[in-house]
């Protein structure tokens, strides 16, 4: 068997990490073969809690997971990782302003990003999930001089897994018959699920999406705002955010960043904008379609934006640019 | 003015018999249609309390048919972690595909498989005898409607606590199902376990097998080691041989998978859904794909006809081989008197927790 990896994931003691790590644990992410040290950061008033995550860890039984280390010091849950998913972030609290939720933010991706920076392999990848994500992940990634800007990723997937699977509901398929949906820009309410460029497998043929819906008027409207509200609705429903779906979409993510995507295929990711060929802003962590081959990630190029894409990538970018300058003067305070 | 005329639709005079039948008939007709009011509303908040999760048998060429999982407590923490895995195909293989989960048809579908792990908590002040009644209510009432409702060969785990007296009162409330049919979740304490001796010898949780859980899910559980084999570089070990330290192997080790629940409660504030979930699909794989060769798993089944000793008309957990969806209690198994005190000890309180829930049936 190869040589362990080690895995950390920090807000270990929290809902997502709870669905994620048994995941992680059980191979679904770096393959059957793959045996795991995972570690489990979290902040000091968890650490009981955390004591209890890993005992269910251990009753799980799990072969491939060899070791499980709880830690709330970055020194120990940065050490020499292969791979780091931040899900731990400040949450919006009531009468929070969001100038206050970026600072609060900006304060502990810097921090992370320093102790990536200082103890983590240089071919780390790390996932940023704790949102607000594209902006934390700009944070870290600029607070990790000496990493690769590729190597930082924050997720879009959970998005792109939504309207893949509203699209394929519309149409009646299972959501496997969907692909190369596109969600542009920040992982917010601004971004835009681009159907444009989606293919819907029905019956055995491949059809472009707006052919195989037939509603022009539900792909630019309904669709668009479902995908964009979706997590508030779980939020509603449940009376928590969305736990299980977002560690799936942190699974997916990983694993096609691990075992490269399939011919004909493209993902959404949060990445690094500079040197993209949308016109969208550089110094960004923008998400946008990209393949991956050899855990390296190329933006698909040449796909064609109409003026209804144009005006709402413009949108989400502009959202993006004050998020990042609000944060870098908090970053040089 | 027109003089009334007794008479029937055929307008010949009626008999005061023939007049008494016919009113009979209707009343009849009447309390029929009652009946069927009062069934289809109450089909209709049982559907309100159980999710459907349909599981298509995806066999490449051919028509599949679908098995239907019926999961209840479904909007709860433990089947929050179980129904992703599986939708996923980790219980019922990868080459089957997975629907989304409906809301659907409840009288119109038969059930293939069921996993119980609804039940009424125990709430703060709540006697042992009140847990009892209200589950016993409660597994009353899921037992007839499997009775009517599932195929006669549904395989139904019963994971809501206190698991092994809910399973034996759904299992009678079921009597045209064959009680082979149920058995009640203790590999969680077995994954426990193996896990804990694991660690003990420093290997990981796969390389320690054939432990067992005696008795009831509950802090009178028996985990006995004396017939599990560790892999130790290669070569298989004695448990007792493996680890080396007798005292811990009757002491500590036993108290603490019997108390692990409890542990993961007090750390975490919530119970131990995620190895729960774990230890379901494990359970629940086992009976579908049957046991590996010179391997045995813990579960809680039907007690009468076992070869140990352990009074009848019980479900109890014992060691277990599975082939073809059934299972068979591994015979021949050597008990010392350190043992057999512990299998009595658990005996006993699980034929006081039938003979309470068995009481409250009655009434």
């Amino acid at each position: 068997m190869a040589e362990p990896i080690r895995v950390v994931v920090t807000g270990a003691a929290g809902q997502i990490a709870y669905s994620l790590l048994y995941s992680i644990a059980k191979g679904d992410v770096f393959g059957k073969d793959q045996p795991i040290i995972l570690i489990l950061l979290d902040i000091p008033p968890m650490l009981p809690v955390l004591d209890g995550v890993v005992m269910e860890l251990q009753d799980c039984a799990l072969p491939l997971l060899r070791e499980v280390i709880p830690t709330d010091k970055v020194e120990v849950g940065f050490k020499d990782i292969d791979a780091a998913i931040l899900v731990g972030s400040m949450p919006r609290k009531e009468g929070m302003e969001r100038k206050d939720l970026l600072k609060a933010n900006v304060a502990i991706f810097k921090t992370q990003g320093t102790a990536l920076d200082k103890y983590a392999k240089k071919t780390v990848k790390v996932l940023v999930v704790g949102n607000p994500a594209n902006t934390n992940c700009l944070i870290a990634s600029k607070s990790a001089p000496s990493i690769p800007k590729e190597n930082f990723s924050c997720l879009t997937r959970l998005d792109h897994n939504r309207a893949s699977s509203q699209v394929a509901m519309r149409c009646g398929v299972s959501s496997d018959k969907v692909k190369n949906v596109i969600i542009w820009g920040n992982h917010s309410s601004t971004q835009y699920p681009d159907v444009h460029h989606a293919k819907v497998n029905v019956h055995g043929s491949e059809m472009a999406a707006y052919d195989a819906v037939k509603d022009e008027s539900w792909l630019r409207g309904d669709f668009i705002s479902t995908v964009q509200q979706r997590g508030a609705a779980v939020i509603k429903a449940r009376k928590l955010s969305s736990a299980m779906s977002a560690a799936k979409a942190i699974c997916d993510h990983m694993r096609d960043i691990w075992f490269g995507t399939k011919e004909g295929e493209f993902i959404s990711m949060g990445v690094n904008a500079t040197g993209n060929t949308y016109g969208i802003p550089e110094d960004l962590i923008y998400s946008f379609p990209v393949e991956i081959k050899n855990k390296t990630w190329k933006m698909v190029d040449g796909l064609s934006i109409n003026d209804f894409s144009r005006a709402k990538m413009d949108a989400t970018a502009a959202e993006l640019v004050e998020e990042r300058d609000t944060a870098l003067a908090f970053l040089s305070q | 003015m027109k003089e009334k005329q007794d008479g029937n639709e055929n307008g010949n005079k009626e008999t005061q018999t023939q007049k008494g039948e016919r009113k009979k008939e209707r009343k009849k007709k009447e309390r029929k249609k009652k009946e069927r009011k009062k069934e289809r509303k109450k089909e209709k908040t049982e559907r309100k309390k159980e999710r459907l999760c349909r599981v298509k048998n995806g066999r490449k060429g051919g028509k599949s048919e679908p098995i239907r999982v019926l999961v209840t407590g479904a909007a709860g923490q433990i089947a929050y972690s179980l129904l992703f895995s599986i939708a996923k195909g980790d219980v019922f293989g990868k080459d089957q595909r997975s629907s989304p989960l409906t809301r659907r048809t409840w009288p119109s579908t038969t059930w293939t498989v069921a996993i119980l792990v609804g039940s009424m908590p125990r709430k703060e002040g709540m006697e042992r005898k009140d847990l009892l009644k209200a589950n016993v209510a409660i597994f009353k009432s899921q037992g007839a409607a499997l009775e009517k409702y599932a195929k006669k060969t549904v395989k139904v785990l019963v994971v809501g606590n206190p698991a092994n007296t809910n399973c034996l009162i759904a299992a009678k409330s079921a009597p045209s199902i064959p009680k082979e049919n149920f058995s009640c979740l203790t590999r969680l304490d077995h994954n426990r376990a193996r896990s804990q001796v694991a660690m003990r010898c420093g290997v990981p949780a796969t390389h320690v097998k054939n432990v067992i859980i005696w008795g009831n899910h509950s802090s009178t559980q028996y985990p006995d080691v004396h017939h599990c084999l560790v892999n130790m570089s290669g070569s298989e070990l004695a448990c007792f041989e493996a680890v080396k330290d007798d005292a811990w192997l009757n002491g500590e080790f036993i108290a603490t998978v019997q108390q692990r629940g409890a542990a993961v409660i007090k750390a975490r504030k919530l119970s131990s859904a995620m190895s729960a979930a774990k230890a379901i699909c494990d359970h629940m794989r086992d009976i579908w794909m049957g046991t590996a060769e010179g391997e045995f798993i813990s579960m809680g089944v039907y007690s009468s006809g076992n070869a140990y000793g352990v009074p009848e008309d019980l479900i109890y957990s014992f060691p277990v081989q599975i082939k073809d969806k059934s299972w068979k209690i591994v015979e021949g198994l050597t008990i010392n008197p350190f043992s057999k005190s512990k299998m009595e000890a658990t005996a006993e309180e699980l034929i006081d927790e039938r003979d309470t829930a068995v009481s409250f049936l009655g009434v």
